[in-house]
């Protein structure tokens, strides 16, 4: 069970709303399993250059390559680096941890996809080093647009397990 | 000598290994001497610009170089240099 207050559960639909058809992407703060607090990350996959994103990792662009910047940020995200060491920081100075992150499907339902299961294997990879606990992963889906899902996961050895929601008042 | 923790996309360049050990006295040096060591490291992580790029953080032990003193930030014997890409996800 992971707690989420409804004021950031609204929020988080906001966010996705406001971005639409981009996803919109962010950090979730709190202490064990429950949600305290959130920060909007921008996604950067608008702004980035094919040159860019494929110097570094040609694999990423595997299935992005047709598209342009604007179509990319469409079906997927990219982390700011920066804002999100400056959201790392406010919640280390507030004593609390950084508990998940969230992102938004504009088109399609709210579980993990392949590719968020591949990357969140990669940051489960060097996670304990860094000291970040383990993350829940929240996706909020606008595949129906007047009724949008959030839902939560745990993603383990390659497998997406979904962890109810409670929403506190 | 300084571990370096090196991600996924970049282990092509380092015959698949996920740390490497790596002299120099700061952050800037290591990415140079691992450049040296596996070409083609520098233009990977940094952008035309010379800066680090907006979705890599690189992190001295536990902080963000961008909190210390960036690519000039100090290192001592021991420290640990970790590439990290900033989370991203696909729909
Ligand atoms: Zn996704």
């Amino acid at each position: 069970m992971l707690a989420i207050p409804s004021s950031i559960i609204r929020n988080m639909i906001a966010h996705a709303r406001e971005l639409a058809p981009h996803e919109c992407c962010g950090i979730l703060s709190g202490t064990a399993s429950a949600i305290t607090g959130y920060y909007r990350i921008t996604n950067i996959l608008a702004e980035l250059s094919e040159q860019e994103l494929s110097r570094f990792d040609g694999a990423k662009l595997s299935d992005l390559h047709r598209l342009s910047p604007e179509e990319r940020a469409d079906i997927a995200f990219q982390m700011d680096a920066r804002e999100m060491a400056m959201a790392q920081r406010d919640i280390r100075s507030k004593s609390l941890d950084l508990l998940g992150f969230y992102h938004s499907h504009t088109f399609s339902p709210a579980r993990p996809s392949q590719t968020d299961i591949t990357i969140a294997m990669e940051f489960e990879s060097y996670r304990a080093k860094l000291n970040f606990p383990e993350p829940f992963h929240l996706i909020i889906s606008l595949e129906h647009i007047e009724q949008p899902v959030v839902r939560a996961y745990r993603i383990q050895e390659s497998k997406a397990t979904e962890i109810p929601i409670q929403t506190m008042p | 000598m300084i571990k370096v923790r090196i991600p996924t996309p970049l282990r092509p360049m380092t015959g698949g290994k996920s740390e490497v050990e790596i002299a120099g006295n700061t952050v800037s040096e290591i990415i140079d001497n691992l450049n040296s060591a596996h070409p083609g490291i520098k233009e990977r992580v940094y952008d035309e610009q010379g800066e680090v790029r907006r979705f890599i953080n690189i992190y001295v032990n536990e902080e963000d170089i961008r909190f210390l003193t960036g690519k000039d930030t100090p290192l001592k014997d021991g420290d640990e240099v970790s590439i990290i890409p900033a989370i991203a996800g696909g729909a």
